[in-house]
């Protein structure tokens, strides 16, 4: 009779732990509102739990470095990638680039100040600049080479207030505390408290591309696939473009 | 350790200086209060001023950018009125360092006014001492190694300052960056090499601080 | 000199000290056992406790009204003290406590002098000793010198020999004396010593749970 329970609650045990898993995605901070939005349709369709830790890809990437335990790593630029996978920290075969995106160089909504160009940072009425942090952060790594490109950093980068990640960015810009800021223009679309005065040409901006990979440490790789494989979907594609991504070639 | 660090560690210091400094007259003025009298109020004010210690510090860092930033109820003001900027400025890292130290140098002062008898203070009214006197001449002299050790600890508390300052004065290279803010920096870019011979200076010098309180605390004083 | 005490109400811990007497010696004792309400009384009179009811009158002048809220601070009233443990400032030195209190009397006048209360009192000598190096009996004239150069129009003694041996007290008591014949200070004395009472006071009030249960001349009281 013993036995015979303890099976019992072995196997729910087991079952409940199959059917619902728990996937962590470390996603880039860019695509907050639009994972937010995929994962809960996701959720429903599949039984899973998302569970995502946005923030720089920078940073992501340096925790998974650490061991921070995670099943997906969704970055805005390849290099974050490439290093996991010199690490050897990437399942093998299921990284892929998804996304793109645009640079935009954003007011606050009342200011009074736009610039016209890029080159027009450069004037004294634009006293600060936020940026992701220009080292490591992509947003603000493409960011400053395409400023480098047009041969402006040297202009501004006195001016450049370093942000966390390209959200914090952008709240600087809201906030009304920096003149101007540089960030994607997927974000100045969820923010009503700026405005685009800039827009990056695609054909002259950095080549912006968004990268993802199942993590060789996942415990469920069969699962994370199956999300990865959702997100370049049908049902993500309307989702991704309704914030303004663009997808890779 | 290159000259830009040498930099980092100076900036540091001398924010963390001119900090203590600061808030040592309204630190010394309040700790009075709350020890020596009772007021109307009086819980409240005490509350305020120690919630820097238990708030976390973004959350701190987060009011003083509500406050102080250019469309802060004070940032503002200083701003239109004075042409002064503060958040993202040397003068944030300042108002953080300031803020965040304020209830230690409170308390330590607090507690150095109330171990001054009350009799000392009383006798000295009944030799016609007035309020500010007994303070000046009596209370002050008798609380100041109490004072110091304050002094000592909001300087140790301003030169590790990070969660506020981060928040209202964010990490601009030669502007605000400080010893806390650059290890955390070369943390994120993998520079740990970097970050180590800053963490060494760092803790050198609280280290120095520290000691040097405690041998002022315990220099025989005349009983 | 005269002190009105007129209906004086103070609670304390375990019951309330109440008080209608007036003093008008040279020397009045105060006497009765501890917890009697004895340091409060003296605390009352000098302005550092606050009465709920009643008044005191010093000579003419009202320095305290609970009916009209009248209640002038310690430094006003010109009654010095001398506390149980003599609280001479340990920051200072020996000069510096004495002058402390100095006032300039009002008309020319040598007694009230640093240089003749220093000879009466035979300190004059320990000038500039750190207070906190001064045997008990030096202490004791210091502290009453000190009293002294406030020129008060009263002084108040809070057991001041407590801790002293007989040897030492029986020395003292003549300075005590000086008090009232060369200066011309009167003086409340407490004690709880008899062989004080008799040495000093021209009359004892006795003190017991906060109410004068008699009144007299030593010997009677002792009787």
């Amino acid at each position: 009779m013993k036995t015979r329970i303890l099976t019992l609650l072995l196997s729910v045990l087991i079952a409940t732990s199959i059917s619902a898993a728990e996937l962590t995605v470390h996603a880039a901070a860019s695509l907050s509102d639009a994972m937010n939005e995929i994962g809960r349709a996701y959720e429903k369709e599949s039984g899973d739990k998302l569970r995502f830790n946005f923030g720089a890809s920078s940073m992501l990437a340096r925790q998974i470095e650490e061991g921070a335990p995670a099943d997906l790593f969704f970055s805005a630029d390849e290099a974050k990638m490439d290093a996991l996978e010199k690490k050897d920290l990437l399942l093998p075969g299921t990284r892929r680039s998804l996304l793109s995106n645009f640079l935009v160089i954003v007011v606050p909504a009342d200011a009074r100040a736009t610039p016209k160009s890029a080159a027009d940072l450069a004037r004294p009425e634009f006293k600060k600049l936020a940026l992701a942090e220009p080292q490591t952060v992509p947003a603000g790594i493409y960011a400053r080479e395409y400023l480098q490109k047009l041969t402006l950093w040297d202009a501004v980068k006195d001016k450049v207030v370093p942000t966390e990640n390209v959200r914090a960015a952008l709240a600087a810009v809201e906030s009304g505390n920096v003149e101007a800021g540089i960030v994607y223009k997927t974000d100045s679309m969820i923010s009503k408290k700026v405005k685009i005065a800039v827009e990056i040409p695609p054909a002259e901006g950095p080549k912006i591309s968004y990268p993802i990979a199942v993590l060789r440490s996942s415990k469920q790789p069969d699962r994370a696939k199956r999300f990865a494989e959702y997100l370049a979907g049908p049902v993500a594609r309307p989702v991704f473009e309704k914030f303004g991504f663009s997808f890779a070639k | 350790m290159t000259a830009e660090a040498w930099q980092i560690v100076f900036f540091t210091i001398e924010v963390a200086a001119l900090s203590t400094i600061l808030i040592l007259p309204l630190g010394v003025a309040v700790a009075w209060l709350i020890a020596r009298r009772d007021w109307h109020g009086k819980a409240i004010v005490e509350t305020v001023v120690m919630l820097p210690l238990f708030v976390p510090p973004v959350a701190t860092g987060l009011v003083l950018l509500m406050v102080f930033g250019r469309h802060g109820l004070l940032g503002s003001v200083l701003q239109r009125g004075l042409g002064v900027e503060i958040v993202f400025t040397w003068r944030a890292v300042v108002l953080a360092c300031a803020v965040m130290s304020f209830p230690l140098l409170v308390r330590t002062a607090q507690t150095a006014f109330q171990g001054v008898s009350a009799r000392f203070e009383d006798i000295a009214r009944t030799l016609g001492a007035s309020e500010w006197r007994v303070f000046a001449t009596i209370s002050l002299p008798l609380a100041t190694r109490g004072i110091v050790a304050g002094a000592v600890l909001a300087f140790a508390r301003a030169m590790g300052e990070f969660g506020a300052t981060v928040v209202v004065a964010g990490m601009i290279p030669r502007k605000t960056m400080t010893i806390s803010l650059s290890i955390y920096q070369n943390i994120q870019l993998g520079h740990d090499a970097v970050a180590l011979p800053l963490l060494f200076v760092s803790i050198g010098i609280v280290f120095i601080t520290v000691l040097c309180g405690q041998i002022i605390s315990m220099r025989k004083r005349p009983r | 000199m005269s002190l009105q005490l007129h209906n004086v109400r103070l609670p304390l811990a375990e019951f309330a000290l109440e008080m209608d007497a007036m003093f008008d010696r040279p020397i009045a004792g105060i006497f009765g056992p501890s917890g009697a309400g004895k340091t409060s009384l003296l605390d009352l009179i000098a302005g550092l406790r606050r009465p709920i009811a009643g008044t005191v009158r010093l000579d003419e002048k009202v320095i305290f009204d609970a009916a009209v809220r009248l209640n002038l601070p310690p430094r006003l009233r010109r009654i010095g003290y001398v506390p149980q443990d003599l609280a001479l400032f340990p920051h200072l030195r020996v000069r510096a406590n004495l002058m402390y209190g100095y006032r300039s009397p009002l008309m020319e006048n040598e007694l009230f002098t640093l240089g003749h209360v220093g000879e009466v009192m035979e300190i004059a000598h320990l000038l500039e000793r750190n207070v906190t190096t001064l045997s008990g009996g030096e202490q004791q004239r210091v502290a009453f010198a000190r009293g002294i150069l406030s020129v008060p129009c009263l002084l108040l003694l809070d057991e001041p020999m407590s801790s002293l041996d007989s040897r030492l007290k029986k020395r003292l008591i003549p300075f005590l004396l000086r008090i009232r014949d060369e200066f011309r200070i009167p003086l409340i004395y407490v004690t709880h010593d008899a062989g004080e009472l008799v040495a000093l006071c021209d009359e004892v009030l006795v003190l017991e749970r906060g109410r004068l249960i008699e009144r007299g001349s030593p010997a009677d009281v002792l009787a």
